[in-house]
């Protein structure tokens, strides 16, 4: 069994309830502050090494995301969750919440999914915020309701605070990863496990790897090649090897799971509808938030010259349409600004192969050194 | 003007056929010659409700998905892929957009319509699919053109009020937002009389596909792919109340004269995913050689029905046009989840008398597609109906094995017969 697979087994054995939640920005402070633990099923390369289950649901031409979810919660693993939230993303994600229950079902188990809608409405074009608050209000109801359990506005103060604290020590992580105190593939990797741990342990952890980060001497802070990373999900853990031996220094990212995640940090205040109001609006952008797109552009550009970047690999997402259709627009601009790139496509199956794309991360290196 | 049997079998060349290629080459004409004259274009998604635009003196609208199945059914989608790919655009893209990336980056050339005049906005929305809004996205970023994005929440159950509110509100936003950039000042009155027009064209419509009835069948569903073209393009005009109405009296007077597409029909075939535009004619002349005819399809429910059903349902007469509108936001079944999709199919499994499922799974759409493999299931066991899964792209026929798919459907067929031969107990 997996490491996720003995944490979930832990806390349900000490009474808590699990939520499996996806994409990658819900509510999570929302479902804590309730004493439940909201667990973020994304990047689940680490957990799935088998798609069996999800080949008998979806077709082999929906993204690695999706498969992965899939498989995880209609293993046996995936089962012990009590309940699921999603919100609106994507085209294939949509579909989840009737299939997995469905698969559930077959297996006898029944449990809540919880369907949130959040605006994708420009706020220049609409202002969503009274149909926004109406939906986070159904939703505390509906957690009431499914969970059996009751709001707390100071409760939910106190996990926005725990929420925040981490996304800050993200931030803080990520400088030192840009002053090569830690490797990306490091903090990748520490950044993926959060997402399978309760929020408490995951400080803890993040706390402990930055002290240490710390204690490390900065290597090539005025050397080495810098580049930024974009992408829904990050490097494979091979690929992030093979970037920073090709002497490659990640000092900033884009991803939606690292960066888009913890970079933007809301005001802390008691009340849901306030705090996830600016939560959303001001996101970092992110394909998936469909009235952000405009921004992202410009936070790339924005974010290359602040760090002084090199350039920029993007780890496009095999099927992501989202992707797809931003891509080619931001390539052509950034070559106009005359900043390097690479675009790097991974399928589900790819985790084991990166060793094809050596010899193009090793020539873009030396291309820009 | 005498009925002339078309060269392939299964698809019937008639007078309502002569007059639908009229309306829309008019179409395509006017929609150029206005916007060169000065009218204000908006680009819509299909969804988009059109008749809002009627309010206005002088803005016209072009229904790119629709420029692209023609496209495509005219031969030139491949071409038009190939320009976009060679853009930077992934072939895994839907081939709807790329064929319109490519036409658009091409300036027109090629295309059946000579493109689509430039848009002055474009209106898209996110609950057919929210590809539409990253392909609206390309042009907005690419002409700096603004981009207005309807956010529909998606239904897996019946439409609920605070949604609908919520969709009013954003008409009212969109209203407001051509009168700024148009200088035109909108009529409700005259979005009234188009939403009118619409209901009355879809409720021929609805009478023109339920001629699939009968057996033998009067229709084939490739009958209804190519008509359902104005309903999408043409929406709000009386002409076309007319055309659906002759369509239907057409369709209805050649059943009763014992005129059919496949007068052997002994496979009644329901197709679930959008029309495979490059296989019109070939298709369903390969399918009359083996006596199957497709006689219905969840693509063509369309305008008329709402979430979860298939037949007419949202008749206009008076009321709130928005509002109305707003409840209509779900036609076709790409903005429902899989249980009311179920209904709607098992509505139709039983009234067009269905003997067989073909599931055309579509790379290019995930929305149509990725529910696919568990309604399958749904289907053969709860209607214990058979089915059949094939690989269809609906635009690039690069994508698409006749073999491979003609493979799978006569076991169907084989399959059909041996539940015909089960004795029943
Ligand atoms: S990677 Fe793209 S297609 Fe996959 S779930 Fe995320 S947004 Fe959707
Ligand atoms: S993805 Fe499907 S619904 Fe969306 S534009 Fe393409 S064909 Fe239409």
């Amino acid at each position: 069994m997996s490491d996720v697979g003995k944490n979930i087994i832990r806390a349900r054995e000490n009474g808590a309830k699990v939520v499996g939640c996806f994409p990658l920005y819900p509510p999570l402070e929302l479902l804590h502050s309730f004493g439940l633990i909201p667990l973020v099923l994304w990047d689940l390369k680490e957990q799935v090494h088998t798609l069996k289950e999800s080949d008998r649901h979806l077709q082999p031409f929906t993204c690695s995301v999706a498969r992965r979810i899939t498989e995880f919660v209609l293993s046996t693993e995936g089962s012990l969750f009590d309940g699921f939230l999603m919100y609106n993303a994507c085209d294939t994600l949509r579909n989840m919440p009737e299939i997995i229950t469905r698969g559930l079902e077959e297996r006898g188990l029944s449990r809540p999914f919880l369907k949130f809608h959040v605006p994708m409405t420009p706020a220049r074009q609409t202002d969503s915020t009274g149909y926004f608050a109406g939906r986070i209000r159904e939703l505390i109801i509906e957690i009431e309701n499914a969970f059996g359990v009751r709001f707390s506005s100071e409760r939910f103060l106190a996990s926005v605070r725990l929420y925040n604290a981490i996304k800050k020590l993200s931030l803080e992580m990520e400088n030192l990863v840009a002053e090569g105190r830690m490797s990306y593939g490091d903090f990748s990797l520490l950044i993926g496990k959060g997402f399978f741990m309760t929020p408490e342990d995951y400080l803890s952890a993040l706390d402990g790897a930055a002290e240490k980060a710390k204690s490390n001497p900065a290597k090539n802070i005025s050397g080495g090649r810098k580049i930024i990373v974009s992408g829904i999900l990050p490097p494979p853990d091979a690929l992030c090897s093979i970037i920073e031996n090709a002497g490659l220094r990640v000092v900033g990212n884009d991803v939606a799971s690292q960066a888009r995640s913890y970079a933007y940090v809301p005001r802390e205040v008691g009340d849901p509808v306030s705090y996830y109001t600016d939560f959303y609006r001001n996101h970092h952008p992110c394909t998936t938030l469909l009235y952000s797109s405009d921004e992202r552009l410009t936070l790339l550009t924005g974010l290359i010259e602040k760090k002084n970047a090199q350039g920029l690999i993007f780890i496009g997402e095999k099927f992501c349409e989202y992707e797809y259709l931003e891509m080619p627009f931001i390539m052509k601009t950034l070559k106009q600004k005359y900043i390097a790139m690479l675009q790097l496509e991974i399928a589900t199956d790819d985790h084991e192969h990166v060793e094809a794309f050596r010899t193009r991360i090793e020539a873009f290196s030396e291309l820009i050194g | 003007m005498a009925e002339e049997k078309d060269k392939t079998k299964g698809f019937m060349k008639s007078e309502s056929g002569r007059r639908l290629t009229q309306i829309l080459t008019k179409d395509y004409l006017d929609l150029h010659q206005r916007a060169g004259e000065g009218a204000f274009v908006v680009w819509v998604a299909i969804i988009v409700p059109a008749e809002l635009f009627y309010g206005f003196d002088n803005v016209v609208f072009a229904v790119p998905e629709s420029h692209a199945a023609l496209s495509a059914a005219k031969g030139v989608g491949m071409l038009q892929c190939e320009k976009a790919e060679h853009n930077g655009y992934s072939m895994d893209i839907c081939s709807y957009a790329r064929i319109d990336i490519g036409t658009a980056m091409s300036g027109g050339q090629d295309s059946p319509t000579f493109g689509l005049p430039r848009p002055h906005l474009l209106v898209s929305n996110n609950n057919n699919c929210s590809l539409l809004v990253k392909w609206f996205d390309v042009y907005h970023r690419e002409w700096n053109v603004p981009h207005f994005i309807l956010d529909i929440p998606f239904c897996y159950e019946m439409q609920k009020e605070t949604d609908l509110k919520y969709i009013v509100t954003q008409f009212h936003d969109l209203i407001r937002t051509i009168e700024t950039l148009s200088g035109q000042k909108f009529n409700i009155d005259k979005v009234q009389e188009a939403l009118r027009n619409s209901s009355g064209a879809a409720k021929q419509y609805k009478r023109f596909i339920d001629c699939a009835v009968h057996r033998p069948s009067g229709i084939t569903a490739f009958d209804s792919f190519v008509q359902m073209a104005p309903l999408l393009t043409s929406r709000g005009r009386p002409e076309i109340v007319d055309h659906f109405r002759k369509l239907a009296e057409e369709t209805e007077e050649k059943i009763r004269s014992g005129e059919f597409p496949l007068p052997e029909e002994r496979y009644r075939l329901f197709w679930d995913s959008i029309a495979p535009w490059h296989q019109l004619r070939k298709m369903s002349s390969r399918l009359a050689d083996l006596h199957a005819n497709i006689i219905a399809a969840s693509y063509t429910s369309c305008l008329g029905s709402i979430e979860g059903s298939y037949e007419f349902i949202q008749e206009y007469e008076n009321g709130n046009p928005l509002e109305s509108l707003a409840r209509m936001q779900n036609f076709s079944v790409c903005p429902y989840g899989m249980e009311l999709r179920f209904k709607a199919m098992s509505w139709a499994a039983r009234h067009y008398g269905i003997d067989g499922f073909v599931f055309a799974s579509n790379r290019s759409c995930k929305v149509y597609s990725v529910m696919q493999m568990d309604l399958q299931k749904r289907i053969s066991e709860e209607l214990k109906i058979p089915s059949v899964m094939i690989d269809v792209d609906h635009a690039d026929v690069r994508k698409y094995s006749e073999e491979n798919a003609f493979l799978r459907m006569e076991a169907l067929l084989e399959n059909i017969d041996a539940g015909r031969a089960r004795p029943i107990i």
